[in-house]
């Protein structure tokens, strides 16, 4: 059994671990054991903070192997995304150019950079370190049930940002037909000099001012706009899934694709469904499927994976003893459950 | 002898010929009838003085008397882009920069202009390969400072000449291949040809309206940015003497330099002087040019004379050649500058 849950500062020690086996061409995740340290309590007080309109609040969650109470992953999702600063992103722009002299018209594709981004939630620093494709389904999506249980900490407006790719190596070719030339510095050590963020005021300083023109930029760097590094194929999928679609946004470093939905487009909001809990006695008869649970609460919020017969036609959810005890919730109780 | 003169009207079949001998390389001097029939009798206007002073195109031609034939041709706009607009790329710098990361980029950066426009513009020079001998070219090309000295008032402030850029052997040109072409989707020569048949417009409407950071370009893109093509680097020279220079525009096609002066700065302002003429032999291997001062039918020569006491001797066939006659007033300047001392 795997549970996901608020992070909590004796997690500090096992998240660097969890870092330090982490890809730094895929991975957000805060790497040193200051930024850990820093990133725990700011969550603490996230979760712990009275919020009308969301700012900058952080809340990072992690998941728990039950089996032996050893950390398998981490995720995290931000109130919003500019809220110390601006979150900077490239805008695709098609801009027409026609002349009816030469009767020629077509569209140039340029990236202006854009804090278009500034005011929406942000979901980052996914990692997984073991588990399969079920538990990163629990990992990635309890943040967004926990943003359906709080609507009011978050924007209506959601995105991911997905690694771009690279040649293989630590090279990105979007890094060095664009980024490099202005910051004159490796795609790695520009990501460790900025710590992975997106909204620093040194972003505007030293990128482009005026739209880059992708015709104008080499063939491998075209090919990599939009393009997810494999190491993030799977993210991608669980947020296409949910709904999450990729736009007109990309990545300011490394071009991968920028994925934005509105609240309503996500299966969290829309097909989530609040039931009761009733203790489960194994009389029960139907056809049973995989479902994500989580506590209707702020406070302590859990989230765990368990087969329930169906409910779409039941006002109580029945869960074993060994659920309910993972989610510390009692019998009348609300949960929030949505389809795997 | 050879004479640089103001265009005549007779001079149509002439220009043709030379037009055809130039090829597609000489983008304003096309072979083509009607559009020289034009020109023609816009030069003739301007010369007479019947056009307001901006509309003015002078054309000059390079006349072998002896054997009856034109051997080259050169041409002042009195001024550039006031009814098409004339486009160049501005060099310029932005500098990107953060005390954080202790990084400072000093970018090279293309601004898509129309900041020559109202200025002159020394274009289509062409002398034959069989003239190309001597002095001649040096008497084509600073024939027009001549004319320039002698009637600054047809003329602004600012003169400038657009030179050819940079192609590889193979004719291409790196950086219309690295920036037009993706926005033309047409070759150079075509895109060329398009310009000069008063279709500019079109620049405006299909090249990038937004400043460029050159950074983006190919490193051979980039290296060519106001170089000229092999065979323009003696008519840079040229220029340059007479006191012309490149302030960091190119063409938007090829980003050939354009060179350009104040025209009180031009040599031909601060060098040429009068001088009555007298029929006599020069003692002197010194070649200077020599104007006559009359603009409906202004002609130059480039021959051995000495300025002395305001007074210069030719001979009868020179005078002859620039039309005066004993008495009258010349302009002279020596062909080439002083050596500059370097004490």
């Amino acid at each position: 059994m795997f549970l996901v849950r608020p992070v909590e500062t004796s997690d500090v020690a096992a998240l660097e671990a969890l870092a330090a086996t982490a890809d730094p061409v895929v991975h957000t995740l805060p790497r040193t054991r200051k930024a850990i340290e820093r990133a725990v309590e700011r969550s603490i007080a996230s979760f712990a903070a009275r919020v009308d309109l969301p700012a900058d609040e952080s809340y990072f969650f992690v998941l728990e192997s039950e089996v032996d109470q050893s950390l398998a992953g981490a995720a995290a999702i931000f109130a919003s995304a500019g809220a110390s600063g601006a979150f900077y992103a490239f805008r695709k722009d098609v801009l027409q150019q026609v002349s009816r002299d030469l009767c020629i018209s077509h569209n140039v594709h340029a990236l202006s950079l854009c804090s278009d981004l500034s005011s929406h939630s942000q979901l980052a620093s996914f990692c997984l370190r073991k588990g399969k494709e079920q538990q990163a389904q629990l990992l990635s999506r309890a943040r967004l049930l926990f943003a359906a249980l709080a609507p009011h900490r978050f924007s209506e407006k959601f995105f991911a940002a997905m690694s771009g790719t690279t040649d293989g190596g630590m090279h990105s070719p979007f890094w060095d037909a664009i980024g490099r030339k202005f910051f004159r510095m490796d795609f790695l050590e520009a990501e460790r000099m900025i710590e992975g963020a997106r909204n620093r005021s040194l972003i505007v300083e030293l990128m482009p001012h005026y739209p880059v023109y992708v015709p104008l930029l080499p063939a491998e760097a075209q090919a990599a706009m939009g393009k997810v590094h494999p190491g993030g194929a799977l993210p991608f999928r669980i947020l296409s899934q949910e709904g999450f679609v990729p736009d007109e946004y990309m990545d300011i470093f490394d071009g991968g694709p920028i994925l934005r939905a509105h609240r309503n487009a996500l299966r969290s909001f829309s097909a989530s469904m609040q039931r009761r809990v009733a203790r489960e006695s194994g009389a029960e008869h139907g056809s049973r499927a995989s479902y994500l649970i989580t506590v209707a609460r702020e406070e302590k919020f859990r989230a765990v994976l368990a087969d329930c017969i169906d409910l779409e036609l039941s006002e109580s959810v029945h869960l074993t003893d060994q659920v309910r005890r993972s989610l510390d919730v009692a019998e009348g109780e609300p949960v929030l459950c949505v389809k795997l | 002898m050879l004479v640089v003169r103001a265009v005549k009207q007779d001079d149509l079949d002439g220009l043709l010929e030379l037009a055809m001998q130039a090829g597609s390389g000489m983008t304003t001097l096309k072979p083509d009838r009607d559009t020289l029939a034009r020109r023609l009798e816009i030069a003739c206007a301007s010369f007479a003085g019947k056009l307001a002073p901006q509309q003015g195109d002078y054309m000059f031609v390079m006349e072998d008397a002896a054997a009856g034939r034109l051997a080259g041709v050169c041409a002042i706009k009195a001024a550039v882009g006031l009814d098409e607009p004339f486009y160049n790329y501005r060099i310029g710098t932005l500098v990107h920069s953060s005390k954080e990361l202790k990084v400072f980029s000093r970018m090279d950066t293309l601004y898509l202009s129309n900041d020559l426009s109202g200025c002159a513009e020394l274009c289509s020079l062409f002398l034959h390969p069989a003239y190309r001998v001597g002095n001649n070219g040096k008497l084509l090309s600073k024939s027009r400072f001549m004319f320039i000295a002698q009637f600054p008032h047809l003329f602004g402030e600012k003169l400038i000449a657009e030179m050819r850029g940079y192609q590889r052997a193979d004719g291409t040109s790196p950086f219309w291949e690295s920036l037009g072409h993706h926005f033309f989707r047409m070759d150079f020569n075509r895109a060329d040809e398009l310009t000069t048949l008063g279709k500019k417009s079109f620049i405006a409407e299909l090249m990038p309206r937004h400043p460029l950071y050159v950074a983006y370009l190919p490193q051979e893109a980039q290296e060519v940015i106001g170089l000229v093509h092999a065979d323009t680097v003696p008519a840079r020279r040229l220029l340059e003497q007479e006191g012309m220079h490149y302030e960091g525009y190119v063409d938007i096609f090829d980003a050939g330099p354009v060179l350009q002066a104040r025209i009180g700065e031009l040599r031909a302002l601060r060098e040429s002087e009068t001088a009555i003429v007298h029929t006599g032999r020069n003692e002197t291997d010194a070649v200077a040019l020599v104007c006559n001062g009359v603009m409906h039918d202004f002609r130059a020569i480039a021959a051995p004379v000495c300025v002395e006491d305001a007074r210069v001797a030719l001979s009868a066939e020179q005078q002859s050649l620039l039309g005066c006659r004993d008495g009258d007033t010349l302009r002279t300047m020596p062909l080439h500058p002083k050596k500059k001392s370097h004490a």
